[in-house]
């Protein structure tokens, strides 16, 4: 006598709010879903977006966890919404876009902007002295554990749950936060960017950089691709320490 | 209304969007380049597997060149590619790999010594030689006659990307996301930019360039179930058909990739098999070398594709609430291993299976992967029949993967492409030809256009509902647009995509009535253009009665080089009709480096182009001749079929290559 | 290209803050096991204090040496909490900030965090005045004159405040110090961070009972001291062995 076990019914609370319309306010709406197996938010949101409310704004590219789009706070916590199974969550489940990144609407941020913005007061780029390079050539060689870890920083996916789970960059918005200290720690360790310790420390040797950083890890804890960041960050902080002494 | 003027526009900022845009750049024009997401988060950071690019660095890849990789590339593509690009390409591959790594992707060395690799599910030892220490390894990717295929870890295109973009950054190249082409602006047989939706206040915005590049990716979801990111709709493809010049190639050609998760279709890398892992039945049993002796899991992704459906027809696949699947099996390499080449693989497994593939097995199947058609172009990127408009990527039908790609060839054409069109596009943007002269008023006109028609998308009554289209449309592509396909099944969905095209003309939005940030309104009029699409896939197989590379017509098992080794070509030249036109372009042997043979899968059921031997023949005597006066392979392949002239001079040198012109 | 002077404040602030912490700390775990020495009975404690006080240097006692040392102390206190105002939240919009950041997010170290701002701003008072008193009446330091001061002065209910405050403060702060900085962290950070956060628990209940035990100690001995207030203690035993020589 096998007995049915009935699906849950899902009540998903979204923070509501679309800034274009001027009659619009911050609101929870929620939605009841059934829960299918395997279900993921992705699914759920889709699905709510199908059948109730085809408004609802959210923003999924891969679907698979792997490019960033899908950061939000699901029950205050942020994350990947798109690998988030709801059977890891309870029967009512609050969605909330992330902070401080401006809002296009309900759960859709403006992410890429504020990224772009990080890049480019951080230079996150090779910084190569100005000769011209022959491609036709071998190309410089690299130790094979160095450029192992490199690439461990470079999966870093700018989802952004770091800085919504930072509540420095949320009191103090120019704080660079865990992503852009640990971009800075990705070019240092590569031997193909030539800035020298210096010029990293007019980057991020202030109370904006690694000295607002005051170590509450919320960044560590929620990021989604497990990087390192607490070790990171506090390894700039030594690496800034010792520049500021030896000068 | 606002009019933004640039250089160069560029539709598209994923890897080979932002490869056009940093080459323009830096030949002094400007650039804009368009994205519907930040580029950082284009479709092309989701490929793990790798890069091909022959530099033949580690102990397998030894003995690697250009050329082999130009046969393996052609032999893939089932002899539909353009060789000429073919030869661009595989000369230019290491190359853009070489800058890559000057740009900062930290791409996986070289450690000299021995190490274990698991081949044919046998533990090998692998000694790599001390010289090769610290340069850039390979891995192996199916279809390949050397371990070729670069790569970071797993996370290769993540990688490649973000160090694009960062490179971009740095160039100060102009990126303005969220905004979408949705027209392409055209006068006078020449394309002058795009208007666009920004798609968080739904202004529209015209864009006027001298030239305008589509790199927009692919358009694998108009099937239900794909590895492909959900923004690969073919908007690009389906805004340059509608121009009514500009021209698609080849968009039957879908691939299928072997190993996608069930359900939800994502694809675990072909690194997965490469690195050693196996394909299980429902009975544990290994089937492929009982399909492919000698290749085995690693034959062509269309190969094992089509084996592995055969193997399920046959009753052996594991039944499922979501129909059924084989095993990937994975345990046989390791934890270790597994943790740190192909983390990805074990996070999605961890995430969305809520297993471990260093214990468990992975339920997989094959799926909707790539798409080989797109806007047809040049050599030079430039569409055959509308100038000014440029394409590349995954966009494009440049057409260097015939009726398959090879793994690993796709990022590798993106950048490749990138770097070479972008420098004739510079020539174009240089000389007179580019001059602009279209009135302000056609400019109006255009976004006029636009905005009427998303009026009648808001204001309509009684009309279709999006997604009863948009779900029919891909179901049909799954069901009778798939893997096998036949004149019946290719008829109905012909005949049922164009009813759905016709209701498409009537939707309305409901509810959802906002003029900004409105996804329904969004879903509906790509859902229109989508549909478009579909027909010319689903119309270019019916039509096309042979089986070559991905395209496999269970009444037409045999490739028939004699009435088919030809390009489909498909426009929409009246906005009235509501099929596709289609007319065929030659693909000829006489200059073919490689003339048609057989790929080396399964029996061999080639009909022979008449052609073909004399052109055979006429290699032959070349190759003996020129081997016999003691010509290099660079003499050899001149002799054959000449193409440096055609590239850029700056990308003209010889590749060295360990043990080669160092 | 000439290069730009860097600029080291930061990089001090950051320094001192850390600096003054961890001696501030070190120095509370001495103390509280000097305090507490009067659960090993009056003795203990009354040649603890002559100890500090030189005399088994100089044979003669120095509260003055007392007043130096609280003076020093007092002055890395001031340090201290000047360096480390610059990490309160700035205003009440800030504050109210991470109020809600920390409600919604429910996030251990953050709370943490929060507790240590907390307690640090309460010890502005509460230190502030045992220092002053400390400093300025060195010489009443022994088993009667420490239990005077806080039962028939009413010292006992600072104690408390100041004694929850410190032992919370200072063990959150040493085992942020560690993470701030990487100490300890071995190949696996995670693993450590979780370590030392349970030493961190461990410590923060061992101090806080000993705390209360001592301050009961001395309650005790006030009370039982009440109508004697001002005497001085004497050791019951004239000689103490290994003194005389
Ligand atoms: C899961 C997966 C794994 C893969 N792994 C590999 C691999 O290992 N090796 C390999 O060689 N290939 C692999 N591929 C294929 C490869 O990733 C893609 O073919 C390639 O990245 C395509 O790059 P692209 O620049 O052409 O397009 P994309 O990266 O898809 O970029 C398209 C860009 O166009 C923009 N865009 C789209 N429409 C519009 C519009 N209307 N208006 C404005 N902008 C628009 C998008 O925002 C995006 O920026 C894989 C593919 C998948 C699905
Ligand atoms: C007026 C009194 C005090 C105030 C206002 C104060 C304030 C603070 C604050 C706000 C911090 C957190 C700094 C940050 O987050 O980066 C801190 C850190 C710290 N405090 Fe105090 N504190 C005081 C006294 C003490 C005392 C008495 C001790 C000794 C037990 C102490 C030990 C520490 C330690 C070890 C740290 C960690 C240092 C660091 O993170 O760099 N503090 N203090
Ligand atoms: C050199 C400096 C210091 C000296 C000499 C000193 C000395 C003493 C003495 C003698 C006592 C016993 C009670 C008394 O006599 O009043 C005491 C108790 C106490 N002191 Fe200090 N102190 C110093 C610094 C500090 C500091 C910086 C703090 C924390 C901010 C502190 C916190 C306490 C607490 C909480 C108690 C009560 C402990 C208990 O009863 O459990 N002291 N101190
Ligand atoms: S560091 Fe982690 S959490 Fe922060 S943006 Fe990068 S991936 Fe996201
Ligand atoms: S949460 Fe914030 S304060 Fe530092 S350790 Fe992480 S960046
Ligand atoms: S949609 Fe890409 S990470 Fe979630």
């Amino acid at each position: 006598m096998s007995e049915e076990i009935k699906p849950r019914i899902l009540k998903i609370n979204v923070l509501r709010f679309d800034p274009n319309d001027k009659n619009d306010f911050p609101h929870i709406e929620t939605f009841e879903v059934e829960e299918a197996d395997g279900m993921t938010l992705y699914i759920a949101l889709n699905e709510i977006r199908e059948h109730n409310d085809n408004s609802l704004m959210f923003d999924f590219v891969c679907r698979a966890g792997i490019c960033g789009s899908c950061s939000m706070l699901v029950d205050g916590r942020p994350t990947l919404a798109c690998r988030t199974l709801t059977s890891k969550l309870g029967e009512s489940i609050t969605l909330a876009p992330l902070p401080l990144f401006k809002l296009i609407k309900d759960l859709s941020i403006y992410s890429g902007e504020w990224m772009r913005g990080l890049n480019e007061r951080l230079e996150t780029w090779i910084h190569d002295k100005e000769e011209e390079l022959n491609f036709d050539k071998l190309e410089e060689r690299m130790e094979p554990e160095l450029a192992d870890e490199i690439y461990e920083l470079d999966r870093c996916v700018e989802c952004g749950c770091c800085v919504a789970g930072c509540g420095t960059i949320q009191m103090k918005p120019d704080f660079v936060g865990a992503v852009g200290l640990n971009k800075i720690a990705r070019y240092h360790l590569d031997p193909r960017d030539k800035r020298d310790d210096e010029e990293y420390y007019e980057l991020i040797g202030n109370e904006d950089g690694v000295f607002g950083c005051m170590t509450l890890l919320g960044c560590e804890d929620v990021c989604p691709k497990d990087l390192p960041l607490q070790s990171k960050i506090a390894y700039l902080r030594r690496m800034m320490i010792k520049t500021a002494l030896k000068n | 209304m606002k009019i933004i003027y640039t250089d160069v526009l560029i539709i598209g900022g994923g890897l080979a969007g932002l490869r056009v845009a940093t080459g323009v750049k830096e030949r002094g024009h400007d650039a804009v380049v368009l994205t519907l997401v930040p580029p950082k988060r284009s479709h092309s950071s989701a490929a793990q597997g790798g890069m091909q690019a022959s530099l033949a660095n580690s102990t397998m890849g030894e003995g690697d060149n250009e050329d082999v990789h130009f046969s393996d590339t052609i032999k893939g593509s089932d002899w539909g590619a353009d060789q000429e690009v073919a030869r661009m390409f595989v000369h230019c591959a290491p190359k853009a790999i070489r800058e890559l790594a000057a740009w900062g992707v930290p791409w996986s060395r070289v450690k000299k010594g021995d190490r274990t690799a698991i081949i044919n599910a046998q533990k090998v030892t692998i000694t790599e030689k001390e010289e090769a220490h610290g340069l850039i390894t390979a891995r192996d990717f199916g279809g390949t006659k050397k371990w070729r295929t670069c790569y970071t870890s797993d996370g290769t295109g993540h990688s490649m990307l973000y160090a694009m973009d960062n490179k971009a950054h740095k160039e100060k190249i102009e990126i303005h996301e969220r905004q979408e082409a949705i027209s392409l602006i055209v006068d006078d047989g020449r394309c002058y930019g795009a208007v666009s939706r920004n798609l968080m206040t739904g202004e529209l915005v015209a864009y006027v360039s001298k030239a305008t590049t589509v790199a927009t990716g692919g358009y694998g979801r108009i099937y239900s179930v794909s590895t492909n990111a959900i923004i690969c709709q073919g908007i690009g493809q389906a805004i340059a058909l509608e121009t009514g010049i500009a021209t698609l190639g080849n968009m039957e050609a879908i691939q299928f990739h072997p190993t996608a998760i069930v359900p939800v279709g994502i694809l675990t890398t072909e690194g997965c098999r490469g690195d050693g892992g196996l394909l299980l039945d429902k009975d544990g049993y290994r089937f492929m070398p009982d399909y492919e002796p000698d290749k085995k899991e690693l034959a062509s992704r269309d190969v094992v594709s089509r084996r592995m459906t055969e193997h399920i027809r046959k009753g052996k696949g594991v039944k499922s609430r979501y129909g059924d699947h084989l095993w990937l099996d994975i345990t046989i390499l390791g934890r270790e291993h597994i943790e740190k080449n192909l983390r990805e693989v074990k996070e999605i497994c961890e995430n969305f299976l809520g297993i471990d593939p260093a214990v468990d097995w992975i339920p997989v199947r094959p799926t909707q992967h790539y798409s080989m058609g797109g806007i047809r172009t040049k050599y030079t990127g430039e569409s055959q029949t509308l100038k000014g408009l440029y394409s590349c990527g995954e966009a494009a039908c440049w057409d260097m993967h015939g009726f398959n790609r090879l793994g690993g060839n796709s990022v590798s054409e993106t950048v490749v492409a990138g770097m070479l069109i972008a420098e004739y596009i510079s020539d174009f943007c240089d000389s007179h030809e580019s001059s602009m002269h279209i009135h302000s008023s056609k400019i109006e006109q255009a976004l006029a256009v636009e905005k009427a028609k998303i009026e009648k998308l808001l204001t309509n009554t009684n009309g279709e509902d999006t997604y009863v289209l948009r779900r029919r449309m891909e179901e049909i592509m799954m069901e009778k647009v798939g893997i096998f396909r036949n004149g019946k099944d290719l008829q109905e969905a012909v005949d049922e995509l164009e009813e759905l095209y016709k209701r498409s003309q009537n939707i309305e939005v409901h509810r959802s009535k906002s003029r900004a940030a409105n996804p329904a309104l969004v879903n509906a009029y790509r859902t229109q253009k989508m549909l478009k699409v579909a027909l010319t896939v689903a119309y270019g197989a019916l039509l096309r009665q042979e089986s070559r590379g991905a395209h496999s017509r269970e009444d037409f098992p045999e490739r028939d080089d004699e009435n088919w080794l030809k390009r489909t070509i498909t426009s929409w030249p009246d906005a009235n009709q509501t099929l596709p036109t289609v007319s065929y372009e030659e693909i000829p042997i006489g200059n073919m480096e490689l003339p048609p043979g057989w790929r080396g899968y399964g029996k061999d059921l080639t009909k022979h182009h008449h052609a073909t031997p004399g052109r055979q023949a006429t290699v032959d005597a070349i190759k003996a001749q020129l081997e016999k006066d003691g010509a290099d392979r660079f003499e050899i392949q001149s002799a054959l079929m000449p193409y440096l002239e055609k590239l850029p001079k700056k990308y003209r040198g010889i590749n060295e290559r360990l043990g080669e012109n160092v | 290209m000439k290069k730009k002077k860097i600029d080291k404040t930061p990089a001090r602030l950051d320094f001192i803050q850390s600096a003054s912490g961890l001696i501030l700390g070190l120095f509370m775990w001495g103390h509280m096991f000097f305090v507490s020495t009067i659960l090993l009975g009056k003795d203990v404690m009354y040649n603890v204090t002559r100890f500090f006080e030189g005399y088994y240097f100089f044979g003669e006692s120095y509260p003055i040496i007392v007043t130096i040392v609280a003076g020093i102390v007092f002055f890395i206190f001031i340090v201290h909490a000047a360096v480390a105002i610059r990490k309160f939240p700035s205003s009440y919009k800030q504050y109210k900030i991470m109020r809600n950041h920390i409600k919604s997010f429910k996030h251990d170290d953050t709370r943490l965090w929060f507790w240590q701002v907390f307690t640090g701003f309460a010890m502005f008072f509460l230190g502030s005045v045992h220092l002053y008193i400390i400093m300025t009446n060195s010489a009443d330091i022994g088993p009667y004159a420490s239990a005077d001061r806080v039962v028939s002065e009413w010292m006992w209910p600072l104690y408390i405040l100041l004694l929850l405050a410190v032992e919370f403060h200072g063990s959150i702060g040493m085992y942020r110090l560690a993470l701030k900085w990487g100490w300890f962290e071995g190949k696996d950070a995670k693993k450590t961070r979780d370590r030392l956060r349970s030493y961190k628990y461990a410590i923060t209940v061992f101090f806080l009972t000993l705390g209360f035990l001592t301050l009961a100690a001395y309650i005790k001995i006030g009370i039982e001291h009440k109508d004697n207030v001002g005497e001085r203690y004497h050791e019951q035993s004239v000689t103490v062995k290994g003194v005389q020589q």
